[in-house]
């Protein structure tokens, strides 16, 4: 093992390695699959690490490490054209985007949220890997990480309008998928027994 | 935002449940819930819903990666 380790990649070493778990994590959304994830992470602590004189000591370091990986997912895959044509989907009116409300709006609701309680996690993840990259990353965000819209807003280099209808449209598309699959399965989420 | 509906309430349940109302707001929607059995039931699911993505997103790196990650970035400092 090399002895040497320069001040620069002590200090990176035990500030921004330890986000790791969280990097992985949101890396996994962004490319779908674990050896991608890995390789996204790397590229991500690559960059970050070059970088790391600009990085602003006392400012937050996972919402910058977020913000690198975002371009640097985009960098790796080229997939800024393919990007542009999806954003095509912010424009559409809400009663393109799947029936969530609708249908939810004569639901058992509590049926509904046993039904989702009891789906196995991989079935949420296919969900989830299912809509759009800038939708799934918006819900990953402010679900997962926890993070504030204006934070998702500077990660995603977006506004903060775009954000929280990204969130909206989002999780809505999320929850028409896991409706049916529900169904699918066998859940009466509808409330007939309710009507009758 | 003084009067609101059920529509107006439901239509805000993200930036409820993500801290982002401004405090008027959500001194109504929190009064609005407190008596609609119908927005509450909308809140109570998208919590669940919430929940249910956390738990399914809980996956941890491979031990592998920070030694992988270690070794690059060793590279890239002797490179410089």
């Amino acid at each position: 093992m090399p002895a040497k380790r320069s001040e620069k990649l002590v200090s990176f070493e035990s500030q921004a390695l330890p986000l790791m778990p969280q990097l992985y994590g949101a890396a996994l959304r962004w490319t779908r699959n674990p050896s991608d994830a890995e390789d996204l992470v790397q590229e991500t602590f690559a960059k970050a690490f070059g970088a790391w004189d600009k990085y602003q000591q006392g400012t937050n370091l996972k919402a910058w490490l977020f913000r690198i990986m975002t371009n640097t997912h985009i960098n790796l895959y080229n997939k800024r054209n393919k990007d542009q044509a999806k954003t095509a989907l912010d424009d559409l009116e809400d009663w393109q985007v799947g029936s969530g409300e609708s249908i939810t709006a004569r639901t058992v609701r509590s049926a509904e949220a046993e039904a989702m309680d009891n789906l196995p996690a991989t079935i949420i993840r296919e969900a989830l890997d299912q809509i759009p990259d800038e939708f799934r990353m918006v819900v990953y965000y402010a679900v997962v990480e926890g993070l504030p819209y204006a934070e998702i807003a500077e990660i995603m280099e977006t506004p903060v309008g775009t954000v929280m209808s990204r969130l909206h449209r989002g999780k809505k598309m999320l929850r028409t998928l896991l409706q049916d699959y529900a169904r699918q399965e066998g859940y009466e989420l509808d409330g007939e027994e309710a009507e009758s | 935002m003084k009067q609101v509906d059920c529509e107006d309430v439901k239509r805000n349940v993200h930036e409820f449940l993500h801290s982002e109302l401004h405090e008027d707001q959500l001194e109504v929607i929190t009064a609005h819930i407190a008596n609609c059995d119908s927005c509450e039931e909308h809140y109570d699911i998208e919590i669940v819903f919430n929940q249910v993505i956390q738990r399914s997103c809980d996956e941890a790196p491979a031990e592998e990666l920070a030694e992988r990650v270690m070794k690059r970035l060793r590279e890239i400092q002797d490179h410089d």
